[in-house]
């Protein structure tokens, strides 16, 4: 069985008495451990995706589930509980929580799931020695560049040990050296400890790092590659 | 715990924010501590001097007499006055013989409230006679001396050392007439008493009716007014089954007084709740716009896995430190104005030159607060509770939301 599957999703935003078709009969699979990324101009549906991945929305129509779970009919306690065993979540604006050191923000994952204290800090404290952020865990994100507080970010989503990392245009707020490097974090997360990465991104340097290219246009499914390096 | 830091962590975003509604609580705090301490004081000294110069914490009267006051309604006071001398937390017992009578001097005359008194006990009490010269005060129960109201003195043409008639009924229903000296002058400050009243001594008082050893009301003046309800029900032990004498409290024996307290407390709870009222739209504008803010972050933080229930416990714990802290710091400010209204008062003299009559009672013209720890106590978690309450809408609005709805926020 695939890790995530999409089967004939579509997604219908409404505006007033508008309707703004977001996906339009969207069928995918990704197994454990891919690299992948959504790709295409803004407006083809790739945050609309990663939002049905990541169990933050529901499909107008069709079926979105992930490990076993389909997420249409689980509840908003259900689809919250999975969210936090299953993913973990990367942002453009990293979103971290402002008043929260860069160590606090990225147990954050781990205090929801109750685990103590001490066992999180040791968690964390190996994730920024693996991220190249060791020496900063008592900083305010403010205080950290933005490379920085995305590193943060991806110890934020690591830390909890999910299934699935979704990555919505993680280096677009990076200068290009960042963004390289970020992106070679992850490749390395991906490869070392198998976590799956799915992210969107409209650059074709970081797509480029993909090997997997899942191509959007205007909501349907353009192109579907795998390359092989 | 972690959620308590966070919520911590959370009120301090916007210091300026929550310094302001800290100290706007803080204030309403102290502000309601303070005037309900200082209306509590005024009250107990209203009401200590109402009971000493009135009819006692406790009274003691036959059936009926308190709503008829039918001079006829007297009983024979026997070892009664030892009896409840004898419990513990009792002040002083004062016997009393009320007797509506006509004084007459050689010029005029003027219907009057005579009261047999024992002059001995009353004068440890009673405000009206503790400021008395020792020779303006009745010298024995039998004497002839009287200490009369001032305005009664004018309205009678009559100096302290002269002679006046009083005339009442006696008990076989002839009338009676007793010559009198003027002892002793009262200036109560209330018109009422200082043109109607004529202390003298019980056994004067008794030859004029002809009911020896007979009094309408046993006064009881408790050391402690708290003691009040345990003193009554060891009062009300002593009288024989089928006897027709009760024991009331003050309230009942003065409604005067009782009700003027509870109007004029029923306006002041009004304004605390208007505070109050305030209090909590100010809790609920911060709150409310403290989650506004936060919107976007409330997306992620759902979209990370957190339960909207957990994101409602934040905000209802930032309130409840917002509270707490206000209920701590009122609380001390609250003590601190209440120490200077017990220590200092204020002084109302300079406003109000005339004598200040209320309920019934004159009094002190420097108000002055009295600690009421309980009270102070429950208004501090009345403000906590409120600050909760207004913290509810804050806290459903952002469990509302979903993770989506909540990234979109700018």
């Amino acid at each position: 069985m695939s890790l995530i599957e999409l089967q004939d999703v579509s997604k219908i935003y409404r505006l007033g008495s508008q309707e703004i078709p977001a996906l339009t009969g969207v069928s995918l699979t990704f197994e454990a451990g891919e690299f992948a990324v959504l790709a295409g101009p803004s407006g083809s549906g790739k945050t609309t995706a990663l939002n049905l991945i990541g169990c933050l929305d529901h499909p107008t129509s069709g079926h979105v589930i992930v490990n076993g779970l389909d997420l249409g009919t689980a509840s908003k306690k259900a689809l919250a509980d999975f969210r936090l065993q299953n993913i973990g979540f990367i942002f453009q604006s990293y979103n971290l929580i402002p008043v929260l050191t860069a160590a606090e923000n990225a147990e954050f994952t781990l205090m929801l799931q109750k685990v103590p204290k001490p066992e999180r800090r040791a968690k964390v404290r190996k994730l920024f020695v693996d991220l190249g952020i060791d020496g900063l865990e008592n900083r305010r994100p403010a205080d950290l560049s933005g490379g920085q507080q995305q590193r943060v970010a991806i110890a934020r989503a690591m830390a909890a040990d999910p299934h699935v990392i979704l990555a919505d245009e993680p280096t677009a707020n990076l200068d290009s050296h960042t963004a390289e490097e970020l992106l070679e974090l992850m490749r390395r997360l991906n490869r070392e400890q198998a976590t799956t990465f799915i992210f969107s991104s409209h650059d074709d340097r970081v797509i480029a790092q993909a090997r997997r290219v899942i191509h959007l246009q205007d909501g349907c499914l353009a192109d579907d590659l795998t390359i092989s390096k | 715990m972690d959620l308590v830091r966070l919520s911590w962590k959370n009120i301090w975003r916007n210091r300026r924010r929550t310094i302001i509604t800290l100290t706007a609580i803080a204030f309403s705090i102290m502000l309601v501590q303070a005037l309900h301490n200082l209306s509590f004081g005024v009250y107990a000294g209203m009401v200590d001097s109402g009971v000493r110069a009135g009819s006692g914490h406790i009274a003691v009267y036959r059936n009926n007499y308190l709503e008829s006051r039918d001079e006829t309604l007297y009983f024979k006071d026997g070892s009664l006055v030892d009896d409840i001398s004898q419990i513990n937390g009792v002040e002083q017992v004062l016997p009393r013989l009320y007797i509506p009578a006509l004084a007459q001097s050689s010029r005029e005359s003027r219907g009057v409230m005579l009261i047999g008194v024992d002059p001995d006990r009353e004068r440890q009490v009673n405000p009206f006679l503790k400021t008395l010269p020792a020779d303006g005060m009745i010298r024995s129960t039998d004497s002839r001396d009287a200490v009369v109201g001032t305005r009664l003195l004018h309205e009678l043409q009559i100096r302290p050392g002269q002679k006046f008639v009083v005339t009442a009924q006696n008990e076989d229903g002839t009338l009676h007439s007793e010559l009198l000296r003027v002892r002793g002058v009262v200036n109560s400050g209330m018109k009422d008493i200082d043109s109607s009243l004529i202390l003298v001594g019980l056994g004067r008082a008794t030859q004029l009716t002809g009911n020896s050893g007979s009094v309408h009301e046993l006064a009881v003046i408790l050391a402690d007014a708290g003691l009040e309800a345990t003193v009554h029900r060891q009062i009300a032990a002593q009288f024989a089954q089928g006897q027709d004498i009760l024991a009331v409290s003050w309230e009942e024996a003065m409604p005067n007084l009782a009700n003027a307290i509870k109007l004029d407390y029923a306006s002041q709870k009004f304004i605390f709740m208007i505070i109050l009222l305030i209090v909590a739209i100010g809790v609920i504008n911060t709150l409310l716009m403290s989650v506004m803010e936060r919107m976007r972050e409330f997306g992620v933080i759902l979209a990370m896995g957190s339960r909207p229930m957990t994101l409602r416990c934040m905000i209802m714990l930032e309130a409840v430190i917002l509270g707490l802290l206000a209920a701590a710091i009122g609380t001390v400010l609250g003590s601190l104005a209440t120490w200077y209204l017990v220590a200092v008062g204020i002084d109302l003299a300079d406003l109000v030159p005339e004598t200040l009559e209320f309920g019934g009672v004159v009094f002190d013209p420097v108000m002055r607060a009295s600690w009421d720890p309980a009270w102070m106590l429950r208004i501090a978690v009345y403000v906590v509770c409120l600050t909760l309450l207004a913290a509810a809408y804050p806290a459903i609005k952002a469990g509302r939301t979903t993770p989506v709805e909540g990234m979109r926020h700018h």
